[in-house]
């Protein structure tokens, strides 16, 4: 109690790692459980081997190396992410069940954009969620300022070098689960600004993509397709979110 | 095309231009040296009877040879378009005078000119990158600067296979036709 | 505790260390005047930065405000998050490429950031445009200019916190957008004008959505207009806001409805006619508080201006060909040459220099929301930081003809 005086009683409180309050209040007796199931490894991505064309210069275009402009790298290497401290993530991994089910189908109908619009596809993406073509009815009205509150980030406009730093950070500051959709192709694979000094081809190469939705901006009609190839991903949880890793992650069997 | 003002400016600044007045369409050109570019601009702002208030474009342009600041001018008094050439700045090291006590909205054109180019403004307050980062090394507009994949100079030039594949009949010579060393 | 541990020390917390802290202070020593004034601060002043990704829907800008308490004292933006290299891609480009790439500049106004390179390129080349050309090329693009007003209604009330009247200028938008969806081809990067004329003649399709949509224009627009000329919280936010006058308008360097909302009729239209324009009879509306509600009405006069223009070029239409005839390479004598437009936002100009090549040597495009953008800083100290949206809004900038 703690209207007692007794010193012995109060000695060891808060100090020392034999301390009860110091352990974290998520600590249980037994031994934490596995993020994933074995079984669960992402088949490996499509790849397309590049023997269309070659650019004269070698050091062109990185001259293949893997490209090094965020530091996600170092952060999956340290395993930061993969930290599975929250509690139904960890649980739901192990045991499908009819919850899991319907916290997809939750998800997947309350997807919340993140207002990422960045060019010409940013007026696109409003004209899809406005009145004529209404993304509401998908459960995709509020377009979220802060990363924190959202779900997915619909990277809409050419990504420049510039930008690449606040866009990777804007990412990493949306808790998971999230998406990342690829809109236009500017985002797809640098599009029209290929050959420019100051932009990025292509956002997976800093980030994850579950979607590309091409086009010089892709119609409403297509982003609406996009998003709903990506409600699909949600709901068949192919969009397995803790072994994302940069660049193509689209399985065989889409 | 106004020929009476190419008349008027050769009256007024004859022995400041480096070359003679050129005219085209509606546009009037006079080319001048750097170093006077404050005493003309001035007395294009200020004169009633030039009356050039209204600066329209502030460009640089790097010819190869030398670096230009090319200024485009609007007034009531003419017809046409008066394009003032500051011509004559070396590539290593451009320098021209700022132009940023007469129109304060020339202070972004000028710092757009120096990060495209590297042309340094003297009496420009802000003279810092605007586009690129600031620690970026290069000047992008530069001639020397070539894009990644600096390729397709014409039909025939480049190095995709569709580039090379289709060279026109009409072609006129190898000159246009880059050589790729393979 | 008979200990204190820094929060750094407990493996529980978390720091953004490894993210880095992004400041808005620039982590070296001031290089210009300018920067050294303003990353100094005063007592009981503060940054905040407005970083490239808000809610204001202007595209990537950050703006760094140095605030006392709520008022803002200075402001400094910073650009380049958009920056394509546009400029750079022209020069590698033949003289068709170089034109689309400038769709994208001014993306809801794109037939205008089309038009001034193709007068530049027309006038390198000594190309006469037929006169149906230059009809359509009017009567397109000023179908474009209405929805660029109509949108910049939506986003002036979206910064300010009204939800309704983007819902409804999309609608707007959605229409004539489809219009031109059905003369073009594409809904935005229209792609539509050619050295020389215009992609394609008027279709069916476009003449009947045309018709049917003058029919409902004006009381669409009036509704619009409705939803917040008379709205007391819009103009009492508006009113007195951001104020500039025709002299320092000038000296600014603004043009386009900025400049005439500060008193200063300057159309290019007007001033320099080009295309069509001296055949066709509109007034230039003028308005000389040169606040933000100023800027707002005037726009919404320039609607109304465009629909005379509409109407106009389809009564004059003449008849006759669509394009001229020119090579397929396009090479044009060395040269120089200029062309300056009206767009929605202000003076879009190209200086164009051949050098004999397909290729244009220089492409140098000079946007009007990268010019109005300076001002910002002029117009904000004394003014609270809800307000910096409202003025940024008010000057209309679009940050992919800002950065291009």
């Amino acid at each position: 109690m703690a209207l007692t005086d007794d010193a012995a009683a109060t000695a060891n409180v808060g100090t020392g790692p034999d301390d009860a309050t110091g352990m974290s209040s998520d600590v249980s007796a037994q031994p934490a459980l596995p993020a994933t199931r074995p079984g669960d490894a992402v088949v490996s991505p499509i790849v397309v081997p590049n023997t269309l064309w070659q650019a004269a210069d070698p050091e062109a275009y990185d001259g293949g190396r893997p490209t090094d402009i965020t530091h996600l790298r170092e952060f999956d290497a340290s395993g930061l992410g993969r930290r599975d401290d929250a509690r139904w993530g960890g649980a739901l991994d192990v045991i499908p069940t009819k919850a899991d089910y319907v916290l997809d189908l939750i998800r997947m109908n309350s997807l919340w954009p993140l207002l990422s619009g960045l060019a010409c596809c940013a007026i696109e993406m409003m004209s899809t969620a406005t009145s004529k073509n209404d993304m509401d009815r998908w459960g995709m009205f509020p377009f979220r300022a802060s990363p924190r509150q959202a779900d997915v980030l619909i990277v809409a406009g050419t990504l420049t070098t510039k930008m690449a730093g606040p866009l990777v950070r804007l990412w990493e500051q949306m808790p998971e689960p999230k998406w990342c959709v690829a809109m236009g192709d500017c985002t797809c694979s640098g599009g029209r600004y290929k050959r420019s000094y100051s932009t990025v081809e292509g956002i997976d190469r800093v980030m994850p993509v579950d979607v590309y939705v091409p086009g010089c901006p892709p119609r409403p009609e297509g982003l609406i397709y996009g998003m709903m190839k990506l409600q699909q991903l949600v709901k068949d949880r192919r969009g397995h979110w803790p072994e994302r890793a940069i660049g193509p992650t689209v399985p065989q069997e889409v | 095309m106004d020929r009476r003002f190419k008349v008027r400016l050769e009256a007024r600044f004859g022995e400041q231009l480096t070359g003679p007045i050129r005219q085209r369409h509606d546009e009037t050109e006079m080319r001048i040296g750097p170093g006077d570019v404050v005493a003309i601009l001035t007395a294009l702002h200020d004169e009633p009877e030039l009356g050039f208030e209204f600066l329209s474009d502030l460009a640089g342009v790097d010819t190869g040879k030398v670096m230009q600041v090319v200024y485009h001018l609007w007034s009531e008094t003419t017809t046409d378009w008066l394009r003032v050439v500051a011509d004559g700045l070396s590539r290593d090291d451009p320098r021209a005078p700022s132009v940023t006590f007469l129109w304060k909205g020339a202070e972004w054109m000028e710092r757009e000119a120096y990060d495209m180019f590297g042309i340094t403004f003297e009496g420009n307050r802000d003279l810092r990158r605007i586009y690129m980062p600031p620690d970026y090394q290069s000047f992008p507009l530069r001639k020397d600067f070539y894009l990644a994949d600096d390729a397709a100079r014409s039909p025939g030039g480049g190095v995709r296979p569709m580039e090379r594949s289709h060279v026109p009949s009409n072609a006129p010579s190898k000159a246009l036709v880059r050589q790729i060393p393979t | 505790m008979t200990t204190t541990s820094a929060p750094s020390d407990d493996p529980r917390i978390e720091l953004d260390r490894d993210l880095g802290v992004f400041e808005p202070v620039p982590p070296y020593p001031p290089r210009t005047e300018r920067e050294a004034e303003f990353y100094t601060l005063g007592d009981g002043q503060m940054f905040i930065n407005v970083g490239p990704q808000h809610p204001s829907t202007h595209g990537v800008l950050r703006v760094v405000l140095k605030i006392d308490g709520e008022k803002v004292v200075d402001l400094d933006p910073v650009l380049g998050y958009l920056h394509r290299g546009v400029e750079k891609l022209c020069e590698n480009a033949d003289y068709h490429q170089a034109i689309c790439y400038t769709d994208p500049l001014e993306y809801v106004s794109s037939l205008f950031t089309e038009w001034s390179p193709v007068i530049a390129f027309e006038k390198l080349m000594d190309v006469q445009v037929p006169r149906r050309a230059e009809y359509i090329r009017v009567l397109s693009s000023e179908l474009n200019r209405i929805a660029s007003h109509a949108l910049f209604l939506g986003w002036m009330a979206l910064d300010l916190g009204g939800l309704t009247p983007i819902l409804w200028s999309f609608i707007e938008r959605d229409e004539i957008v489809d219009m031109l969806a059905a003369l073009t081809g594409q809904r935005m990067l229209f792609n539509y004008f050619r050295i020389g004329g215009v992609n394609g003649d008027l279709n069916h399709e476009f003449m009947s959505r045309l018709g049917d949509w003058m029919s409902r224009a004006a009381e669409q627009i009036e509704a619009g207009n409705g939803l917040l000329n008379e709205n007391e919280i819009f103009v009492r936010r508006m009113r007195g806001l951001g104020t500039i006058d025709a002299k320092t308008a000038l000296r600014m360097v603004m043009t386009g409805p900025n400049l005439r909302a500060s008193g200063v009729p300057f159309d290019v239209r007007r001033a320099h006619p080009y295309s069509v324009f001296p055949e066709l009879e509109f007034d230039i509306p003028t308005r000389s508080e040169g606040d933000c509600l100023a800027r707002y009405l005037l726009r919404m006069d320039e609607i109304k201006q465009s629909l005379r223009i509409i109407d106009q070029c389809l009564h004059q239409m003449p008849d006759g060909p669509v394009m001229a005839k020119l090579p397929r390479l396009m090479r044009p004598r060395p040269g120089r040459a200029y062309a300056a437009i009206e767009g929605p936002r202000g003076q879009l100009s190209t200086y164009a220099i051949s050098d004999g090549t397909d290729q244009p040597f220089r492409m140098r495009i000079h946007d009007p929301s990268f010019i109005h953008l300076q001002s910002v800083g002029l117009m904000m100290p004394g003014h609270l930081i809800a307000d910096t949206m409202a003025v940024m809004a008010s000057l209309d900038p679009i940050m992919g003809g800002v950065d291009k």
